[in-house]
């Protein structure tokens, strides 16, 4: 592609300049719609929250404060909730992109004899789901209840994470493994030599959405570690904040018990908190970007 | 398709011989490595997917959490037979199902068309910026983007409405929020806005694995952009947007109700109520595990169905498959 | 393919196999433990006196700012009892449901409408032998309304104390659901306002000569928010408030036979809805009503340029605030008991009681009901509660030359400007999960149990409130409401209180109707009025195709079941 780039616009042709005119405006146009919403929440963040109430902000804080802010940062339980993010999002992230290109490895491998087997086992997960309670049970018996592990080992494997990379796999020429093999190296040599240095986009794409759904997941966090505030995660603790005006669905009839349930965190500290635990985990974004923006070329290797 | 990697003839490796039984424990000592790497997992799976799935036992009981499981009640499929004699049962489904469809669709042209266009963005920096910035609605909750889309679409100064009035193409408001019957459309748009970008990723992953002596190739035969995208990154990335159709299609009943909830109100809920949100309202919410564990069960075997449907049509036509 | 099937299959078939045998061995292990004796275990605990303690503690309503008792308030406490607590909040409607399924459950648990549940499930324990040693406190404050703990009529013991209602709590002052703004009475001279068409004049001769507001916005006519359960406050409950009928939830008791009726089957809210519509003909009513959010109908009311709300007062706290913060007071709002017409009067004071209710048990897992029986009866004693209520003397509060007890001015402020600063810090209100009093009542001192009392809500009245109070010569928005002493007390509580099995019939039936209400009340107030009639009537008949009448012949046996076990007869 890099080559693709060097052509100088004076040699295209006519048609060719006005698809760019047009794709130009097109990107400008969606930049506008998608960046608003965001914009919308961070300018709410910064907004004095009995102001906020009124109304008609956009991108700009009508009244700057950071106030916000400071309540937000007054949580003690913030830094341990904030840790065990990274951790869980670190360590889960990197078993699970290992374990599911591993997976994904032996179904890409048509001969293996445990492929046709193995891929319709995985396959019906995406769609078994057995519900709350059998899914708790479990993790009870395995004894995983108030411990870190339970953030990491039940997801570790994902149906549907082995199946993106397995198609990406499909699609590598096998002559690499073809002459590997008559080197003499055995299938997790070719694995991790070969294989997995030629994945790098899909790899960086699952990282991508393991990371981020290891960082938003709270429910785990509700569910199996509630009682252990050394456990708590920063989604959870958002989760809390915001919890307590979402209770709309559970709302009983009479209006004295109804009055409790509109005390509410106000507006404008729910963004803040938002911003505060969503931020960390869009800086993963550019480092991984590198990896599915530019081509790989794979020609190289072949050579 | 002629360039597409992904219809090269595979080299198959000898498989078939003439002592079968033999040659079975011979490949099998052959692909010990391959074992090694996947029974593992087998048994993860089988531990952590299968095993809970004695929860569907529930279904044919009345259930009652503090009983064990000798003292449950059972009663066959009356739950079942309750289910499918409720009309209000009839009228989520098709919700769901038309919300799921006209996902499925926007979902895989939308998201596609995109990342072809940004893929053929010049400048290194402004495609990574608008990556970035396409991708930033994933993060907002649908509290605040039902909000907005609402403000948005407001009688009373909403912009859309200012607009279109203001370019005469109507004379009063449209009451966007109130038309029961659009709300499947505004939904599906809305859900694209939020997560186009994040969709697109996906594609451009896919995209970034497509040899650019392909685009050279195409080059040199004076093909032009539009024909590039058309016969070269549109079938290098075929068999992705076939393993994610395949996959999205068993999931047409499960579609969470949160943003139809929190976007839809009183007046839409002809249109806007779908299966999720009644077997949590008319299930565990209101301690009918039983019931819940059954429209569970509904769901996952029409998700079954529509797999196997999905993936033997598409290794008919299409040669793709998950399975 | 078919491999892998068969496969799946034996492999299903063995794992099921293997959990029912390890399930099996573990419930009867539960089974076992739910039925110790607690009188038993009474002997020689209790006796520990200050020796530090922690229990857990389930709350099915998320704290907001819960300090883990690091709090002033809460540090106090510990001091007192030795006890620590260590608190858990539900997310979601789940948590019960799977405490139960793990047999594993937390000391004290306030479980909210899911206290049957457990009960079931023999989670808690019978408080009644432990109130009499260790509770003289609980004892007092329960007074005469302890028959009204005993769990139902079949088991008379004492799994729940409640603590949501107050006992003898009085209203200091209502709002109830009809509000106008105090320029639109000024405007038109403070007119009468006593029935829905009062209500709709005032605004709409405001708006005649008023159309925009001084800075140039547009006015609206009346709003309300109907968005998801705020249906039953803007829409749907002042249907009964207007038609002479007390707070019920969704139903309407018949106080002499027990009769229940859905509602919005009474005749006279019928007339309440055509009304509804009719503002909706004319253009009174704000046409975004039915489709806004909570966010666009606060700050339509913040803008200042709605005349005319209906909803309560709770409802749009945060928009009123944010007027009176800019000093916009002639735009907040006065509140009166409007009805459909001069015949009915407004029931809102009606007394239920002492309506037990939702509140605290403690599990069968406490490893010493008695101290948390004593925990519970400290926070419900005279000095549990003033700690609770207004925090620790010298701290937060004084007793001025009279022996009156006030809050002193630096805590007021942070109160009323930080709130959320002020609980965390203080932990003042959070410790309310035991028996306590409500408004109005005097403790041993003659001051007030809590911090709401009449000359406080007249001192926080703004200019233009007093002055609009005077125009109508009261004092107080409750005195242009009909006294609770006009009405009889409720024998059956509140309706909507009512424990019921939440997976009964009823149950279902109810959320059957209300599913159709919520769709089809909108849609009758916003067709044309030619129609009303022909749309109420398909309304009417699809309740009735639904099964209403078998909902409330259900709910009617719970009303009679209720009003006997309070000592009431039911004929």
């Amino acid at each position: 592609m890099s080559r693709v780039n060097r052509r100088a616009f004076s040699r295209m042709s006519p048609g060719e300049i006005a698809f760019e005119v047009f794709n130009a405006i097109f990107m400008l146009c969606v930049v506008v719609m998608t960046v608003y919403p965001f914009l919308n929440v961070l300018a709410l963040s910064l907004n004095d929250s009995l102001d906020t109430v009124k109304g008609g902000i956009h991108i700009w804080p009508r009244q700057f404060t950071l106030e916000n802010y400071k309540t937000i940062f007054g949580y003690e339980t913030l830094i341990i909730g904030a840790r065990n993010s990274v951790l869980r999002t670190i360590i889960g992230t990197i078993l699970s992109v290992f374990c599911c290109s591993m997976i994904a490895y032996t179904l890409s491998r048509k001969d293996f004899q445990l492929r046709k087997f193995f891929s319709v086992f995985l396959a019906l997960t995406m769609y078994l789901s057995a519900g709350l309670i059998p899914g708790y049970m479990l993790i009870r018996h395995l004894g995983m209840i108030n411990t870190f592990w339970v953030y990491i080992i039940p997801g570790i494997v994902s149906a549907w994470n082995v199946f993106i990379i397995r198609s990406f796999m499909d699609n590598l020429p096998y002559a690499l493994q073809e002459s590997a093999k008559l080197d003499g190296a055995n299938d997790f040599t070719i694995y991790a030599r070969i294989i997995l240095p030629l994945c790098k986009p899909v790899l960086a794409t699952v990282a991508l959405f393991v990371a981020v759904g290891q960082w938003n997941s709270w429910f785990d966090n509700y569910l199996y570690n509630s009682s252990k505030i050394q456990l708590t995660t920063l989604q959870y603790e958002l989760q809390k904040i915001l919890q307590s005006t979402t209770v709309s669905q559970t709302a009983p009839r009479g209006t004295s018990v109804l009055e409790n349930m509109a005390r509410v965190s106000p507006q404008s500290v729910k963004m803040a908190i938002t911003i505060v635990v969503t931020v960390p985990i869009l800086v993963v974004y550019p480092f991984l970007q590198k990896y599915f923006v530019k081509g790989m070329t794979l020609g190289a290797v072949k050579a | 398709m002629k360039h597409s990697r992904g219809n090269q003839p595979l080299p198959v490796l000898p498989a078939a011989s003439p002592a079968r039984r033999n040659s079975f424990w011979k490949t099998a000592l052959q692909q010990r490595w391959l074992y090694l790497m996947s029974i593992p997992f087998i048994i993860y799976v089988f531990i952590f997917n299968y095993l809970p799935l004695w929860g569907w036992t529930y279904a044919f009981q009345n259930y009652k959490p503090h009983l064990s499981f000798s003292e449950q009640q059972w009663v066959g499929f009356e739950h079942f037979v309750r289910l499918f004699s409720d009309d209000k049962f009839y009228q989520v489904l098709r919700n769901t199902l038309a919300m799921s469809f006209l996902g499925l669709i926007a979902g895989f042209t939308i998201p596609i068309i995109f990342a072809l266009l940004l893929n053929e963005v010049r400048s290194s920096f402004f495609k990574r910026f608008v990556q970035t910035v396409s991708y930033l609605p994933h993060f907002v909750s649908w509290v605040v983007v039902a909000s907005l889309v609402t403000t948005i679409l407001s009688v009373d100064g909403g912009v859309v409405n200012d607009l279109l009035m203001a370019i005469g193409i109507i004379d009063e408001p449209i009451n966007f929020m109130g038309k029961g019957s659009w709300f499947w459309y505004i939904l599906t748009a809305v859900d694209q806005w939020k997560e186009m970008g994040w969709s697109a990723i996906i594609y451009l992953a896919a995209m970034a694995g497509i040899d650019p002596e392909l685009y050279e190739a195409a080059k040199v035969d004076g093909a032009g952009r539009l024909r590039t995208m058309w016969n070269i990154t549109l079938p290098s990335i075929r068999s992705t947007i076939i393993v994610l159709l395949i996959m999205s299609i068993g999931h047409l009943t499960t579609i969470g109700f949160e943003k139809q909830f929190l976007l839809g109100n009183n007046l839409t809920k002809e249109y806007s109520d779908v299966l999720d949100l009644y077997a949590l309202n008319y299930g565990i919410q209101m301690g009918r595990y039983s019931f819940g564990t059954a429209i569970g069960v509904f769901n996952s075997v029409v998700s079954i169905i529509l797999l196997l449907v999905a993936n033997g049509v598409m290794k008919r036509t299409t040669k793709e498959s998950i399975m | 393919m078919k491999k892998a099937v068969r496969l799946i299959t034996i492999l299903c078939i063995i794992s099921s196999l293997l959990v029912l045998a390890a399930c099996g061995s573990n419930n009867g292990k539960n089974g076992n433990s739910a039925s110790n004796n607690p009188s038993q275990n009474s002997e020689n605990q209790g006796q520990d006196g200050l020796k530090p303690i922690t229990f857990t503690w389930f709350s099915a309503d998320p704290v907001s700012n819960w300090n883990n008792m690091q709090d002033m308030v809460g540090k106090e406490i510990t001091k007192k009892t030795g006890v620590t607590l260590e608190a858990q909040f539900a997310m979601d409607a789940n948590a019960i449901p799977l405490m139960i399924a793990s047999g594993e459950y937390p000391d004290l648990i306030s479980p909210k409408g899911d206290a049957a549940k457990l009960v079931n499930a023999g989670a808690l324990i019978d408080l009644r032998p432990y109130l009499e040693e260790y509770g003289p406190n609980l004892l007092k404050v329960y007074g005469q309304y302890m028959d009204r703990l005993s769990w139902s009529k079949d088991d008379d013991a004492i799994y729940i104390l409640p603590s949501l209602n107050a006992v003898d709590h009085q209203y200091m002052d209502i709002a109830g659901a009809f509000h106008i703004q105090h320029e639109a009475l000024k405007a038109t001279n403070y007119p009468e306002i006593k029935t829905v068409k009062d209500y709709e004049n005032a605004i709409k001769s405001f708006l005649e000569k008023n159309p925009t507001t001084a800075d140039g916005q547009k006015r609206v006519g009346i709003t309300f928010l109907a968005d998801g359960w705020r249906i039953m406050i803007g829409v749907t409950n002042p249907a009964f408030l207007t038609t002479g009928a007390p707070d019920d939830g969704e139903v309407y008791i018949d106080p002499e036979t027990y009769e229940v009726t859905y509602h919005y089957r009474r005749p006279e809210e019928k007339e309440y809805f055509r009304w509804l519509n009719h503002i909706n003909d004319i253009g009174l009513l704000d046409p975004e009503a039915f489709t806004q959010k909570e966010d666009q109908y606060k700050a339509k009311i913040a803008t200042g340029r709605v005349v005319g709300v209906i909803d309560q007062d709770w409802g749009f706290q945060d928009a009123v605030n944010s007027l009176k913060s800019e000093s916009k007071f002639e735009q907040t709002y006065a509140h009166f008991p409007v009805t459909l017409n001069e015949n009915y009067k407004d029931h809102q004071l009606q007394s239920s009681g002492f309506m037990g209710g939702w509140g605290i048990g403690i599990s069968v897992d406490n490893p010493d009901p008695a101290r948390a029986i004593q925990f519970l009866d400290f926070l419900a004693s005279e000095e549990g509660q003033i700690l609770n209520n207004w925090g620790i003397e010298g701290e937060h509060y004084y007793y001025d030359d009279q022996g009156v007890r006030r809050i002193y001015p630096e805590v007021q402020e942070l109160k009323n400007n930080d709130p959320a600063t002020f609980t965390k810090e203080t932990g003042i209100g959070f410790y309310g999960i035991s028996a306590r009093y409500g408004d109005g009542v005097k403790d041993s001192t003659g001051n007030y149990y809590t911090t709401k009392w009449p000359e406080q809500v007249i001192e926080n009245y703004s200019s233009v409130e007093k002055e609009t109070l005077s125009k109508y010569g009261v004092n107080r928005w409750i005195e242009l409401w009909p006294q609770a002493d006009e009405f009889p007390v409720k024998a059956w509580g509140a309706a909507w209180d009512l424990p019921v099995p939440s997976d009964s019939d009823y149950a279902i039936l109810a959320q059957r109707m209300q599913e159709i209400t919520w769709q089809r009340i909108p849609q009758i107030i916003l067709a044309d009025p030619s129609e009303f009639d022909a749309l109420w009537d398909a309304y009417m008949q699809e309740l009735i195709n639904n099964g209403v009448e078998k909902m409330e012949d259900e709910f009617e046996v719970y009303v009679k079941d209720r009003v006997e076990l309070w000592g009431g007869k039911v004929n």
